[in-house]
């Protein structure tokens, strides 16, 4: 028996341990849960170290390391230790005495981190937005249309829908500003929501509705194909029924 | 004595140098031949006029390995015998010899970007502070022509991208709102801000949890320490622990990256601290289980479960899980208030959490559970950013309707 | 002493990685790029910490008995199997023993996990219909729309794509403006508050 038949078999058994927990939580699902666990915390380290960790961390410092030795120069490799020292600050967790070392490296992920967001969305979600947003409004009167398809049904249906969509679109500006300071009016947080404020942020709870009820439905398909690609596992690639 | 036949026979010698002569005649003269003929049929694929004007300069915001040329179009370029294909661009360090192409552009085209490395050691390497010289070649098919050399330029970094000024000033305007409000915060001044059912539930889930018994649940969401939404969440986390600590309800954080759990370590234990009952505080109550998306879900669905936690709160950054990790704690029977400001996640917690903190009400949060002033007065800050958003929006959209484009051109950002 | 230093840690690398996005000079992208690459390295060491605090609490667990022990036991034998079997580089390489378990044990649990999302979308769509709110109706009669636009149902299709482009392109894309410009500003709020040391929960309490 080969190893892929034996790893199809494990697949198998683990995938319907893990279906098994929709009936409710079960010994089957609990050894699969703490399986993959596991076997993902180990997974993740071993590859962040030899991908990351080696590459990153010690292979500069060797090369600084033998530029020394050989051309007795020192070489910016070494500005990799900074990385290190904060590293091992970290590890001093472990000790309580001076664990309190380790908040230097927070500081320093924490603040970098915030110094890097902070001109980045003020980029993206600021500014781009708002030179997005401005554009033209013009009150242009859409032009009618009328139906004709043979049936007199299809015809009033088909003029109805056609005129709506047509105007849906001819102002599709004024609806997506309007939507836009809806929005924000719905976020702003030093007023509350009455009046005709509270109408404004109404409008812009429907808008916000209509965006997460896109979503919704854009990522139900995907979410279906993951479905019938695991049966596809279990009845094609396991049981081989075709 | 047996004579050798090439050196040794001085008639065939002159024979054979006589043929070897003819030989290298009659291929000269048919090269030469071919040669003027090439020269003459290329002679009749006429050369265009060179770009003159060529003019090489600094490239602006940069990091000072950057020149930019320009030149005039070569006056056959479109026009005249209208020959021209492409230019190329050639560079040398010297303003005679050592010219090298950097770069070809299309026929039209009259500015080049000669964008070059910045380490010693790559081939394409263009140092600051060192001159170089250009020519331009206007190229028509198998014939060229080439401009004088351009005047020397060298490259040099930028003190300030000014193609980013739009942001500067947006940064330098809120950074001013900030300290502002703040400093209003701590003269004492009164800061109202609306209330957010969210929020308000979180009281009202710890003290159902503490009746009940049973857990806190607190997911500080798969993000990293780098995102700003994961500290966000810790800074709730913090306000929640302090809370959890006074009602003395046992609160379980468990974390997907190693950072983050040594934050949440020091956030609850700072909240245990300021409720006064640091003793009170369990290091395993924050602990790391796997950074592995999937993997971290099936383990906190089943600590769900096994746990019958009475509160599950989702802050932070969450992608695909959001939905599991919500559905489950609906069949545990627990009341879930959820935050995230990752859109694609919010439909989810919306349809299956029974509190949804949208985008920035996340960032607001730790300001409401704390009711802190200086934190309230940036919360204010916000808010003057909106207004200020508005107006741009209704100054640039009324701008746009009659056509005066440049209020748009304020918000451009050049990279 | 304790707190003045990561305050200042916390204020220079704020200033100088927020200053080098408009000062476009070669040390302050050199310092950039390498402080990007030290929190990498932090980073790996701080999964030590993580690994440990798993390992830490798992051992409690099987030394006090605790309700499912055994279940830990076999998170710390997939633990250390892996960092025995993941000890050289050339673990990772396929047809190894390490990648074998993962391609054969890990791969197969996520895809069942994520395709549990197929049960769960179900469900919550049901319970958001049975909420009978008008935001709740808004939000599947859009996404009711959206579903429908990938699926053949003749001329009906044709006036469903045309509607679902417009949901997409104008109403959705408003919200998703007005959520993002929102999100950016709670965010450079709290970037700010970070860096000039007013929020300081994440740093503990001595």
């Amino acid at each position: 028996m080969s190893s892929e038949v034996i790893g199809i078999w494990i697949g198998a058994i683990l995938t319907l341990g893990i279906f098994s927990f929709l009936y409710k939580d079960n010994p089957f699902y609990k050894f699969s849960e703490a399986l993959f666990v596991g076997i993902s915390a180990g997974y993740w380290f071993v590859v962040t170290f030899w991908q990351y960790f080696v590459p990153k961390f010690w292979d500069n410092l060797s090369l600084a390391y033998s530029e020394l030795l050989t051309k007795g120069r020192v070489d910016y490799h070494w500005i990799y230790l900074v990385g290190g020292f904060f590293g091992v600050l970290m590890l001093l967790r472990l000790v309580p005495k001076i664990g309190w070392l380790s908040r230097w490296s927070l500081a320093f992920i924490v603040g970098t981190t915030a110094g890097l967001q902070f001109t980045r969305y003020l980029e993206s979600n600021g500014i781009l937005q708002v030179k997005g947003t401005i554009m033209p409004l013009d009150l242009t009167y859409p032009k009618p249309f009328i139906a004709h398809t043979g049936f007199i049904i299809t015809d009033i249906l088909g003029t109805i829908w056609c005129n709506l969509l047509n105007i849906l679109y001819t102002y599709s500006h004024w609806v997506l500003v309007v939507g836009t300071f809806c929005g924000l009016i719905y976020f702003f947080f030093s007023k509350e929501h009455k009046g005709v404020f509270g109408g404004a942020a109404r409008v812009g709870v429907w808008f916000l509705m209509i965006t997460f009820g896109a979503l919704f439905g854009y990522t139900v398909m995907s979410r279906m194909s993951l479905l019938i690609g695991r049966m596809d596992y279990l009845f094609g690639i396991w049981l081989g029924l075709y | 004595m047996k004579e050798k036949l090439v050196f040794g026979n001085k008639v065939l010698l002159i024979f054979f140098l006589l043929l070897l002569f003819l030989f290298l005649g009659i291929n000269i003269t048919f090269a030469q031949e071919a040669g003027e003929a090439k020269a003459s049929v290329d002679s009749l694929a006429q050369a265009p006029a060179p770009p003159t004007n060529v003019v090489a300069r600094d490239a602006p915001n940069d990091n000072g390995h950057a020149l930019v040329v320009t030149w005039t179009l070569s006056p056959d370029d479109g026009a005249g015998k209208n020959n021209v294909v492409s230019y190329e661009i050639l560079r040398s360090d010297n303003p005679d010899t050592g010219f090298v192409v950097k770069g070809v552009v299309a026929l039209g085209i009259s500015q080049y970007e000669d964008k070059g490395a910045k380490e010693k050691g790559d081939k394409n390497y263009l140092p600051s502070h060192k001159d170089f010289y250009y020519r331009v070649r206007a190229r028509a098919d198998g014939i060229f022509s080439e401009s004088v050399v351009s005047a020397p330029a060298y490259a040099y970094g930028q003190w300030f991208h000014f193609g980013k000024s739009p942001i500067f000033i947006g940064s330098v305007i809120f950074t001013f709102f900030v300290v502002l409000f703040i400093n209003m915060a701590k003269k004492g001044k009164e800061l109202y801000v609306r209330p957010i059912a969210g929020i308000d539930a979180v009281d009202e889930a710890i003290g159902r949890a503490t009746e009940m018994g049973r857990p806190i649940l607190y997911i500080v969401g798969l993000g990293s320490a780098a995102d700003l939404g994961t500290i966000a969440s810790l800074t709730i986390l913090n306000r929640v622990a302090k809370k959890v600590a006074e009602y003395q309800t046992p609160i379980l954080v468990p974390c997907a990256d190693p950072i983050v759990m040594t934050v949440a370590q020091e956030s609850v234990k700072a909240g245990y601290y300021d409720a006064g009952r640091p003793d009170a505080y369990k290091e395993d109550s924050v602990w790391y289980i796997t950074s592995m998306q999937f993997a971290y879900v099936s383990a906190v669905n089943g600590l769900m479960l096994r746990e019958r936690t009475a509160t599950n709160i989702y802050m932070g950054v969450f992608y695909a899980e959001s939905l599991l990790l919500a559905e489950t704690g609906n069949v545990a029977g627990s009341i879930q208030i959820s935050g995230t400001d990752q859109v694609a996640q919010i439909p989810f917690f919306v349809a299956a959490t029974d509190y949804t903190l949208i985008g920035e009400e996340l960032y607001a949060a730790s300001a409401y559970l704390g009711k802190e002033p200086l934190l309230l007065g940036a919360i204010k800050a916000q808010d003057w950013g909106k207004i200020l958003i508005m107006i741009s929006l209704v100054l640039g959209v009324l701008a746009a309707s009659f056509h005066f484009d440049f209020f748009v051109k304020l918000f451009q950002v050049k990279m | 002493m304790r707190w003045q230093i990561p305050l200042l840690i916390v204020l220079l690398c704020g200033v100088v990685v927020a200053v080098q996005y408009f000062v476009p000079l070669e040390e302050l992208e050199f310092i950039y790029e390498n402080a990007l690459d030290w929190i990498i390295i932090t980073g790996v060491f701080a999964m030590m910490l993580g690994l440990w605090s798993l390992f830490r609490v798992s051992i409690s667990k099987v030394q006090n008995k605790a309700p499912g022990w055994g279940y830990n036991l076999i998170t710390l034998a997939g633990l250390f199997g892996m960092l025995f079997l993941g000890y050289r580089v050339e673990s990772l390489a396929e047809g190894s023993l390490f990648m074998k378990l993962f391609r054969y044990v890990y791969i197969p649990i996520q895809a069942t996990m994520f395709s549990l999302l197929a049960f769960y979308v179900a469900s919550a769509a049901y319970r958001a219909f049975r909420a009978r709110t008008v935001v709740s109706t808004i939000l599947l009669a859009t996404a009711l729309i959206i579903m429908l636009r990938m699926i053949p149902l003749g001329f009906l299709s044709n006036w469903n794509q045309v509607l679902a482009n417009w949901i997409l392109t104008v109403p959705n894309m408003a919200a998703k403006r007005a959520i993002a410009m929102g999100v950016g500003l709670g965010m450079i709020a709290t970037a700010l508050k970070i860096v000039l040391g007013i929020e300081r929960a994440y740093m503990g309490r001595d």
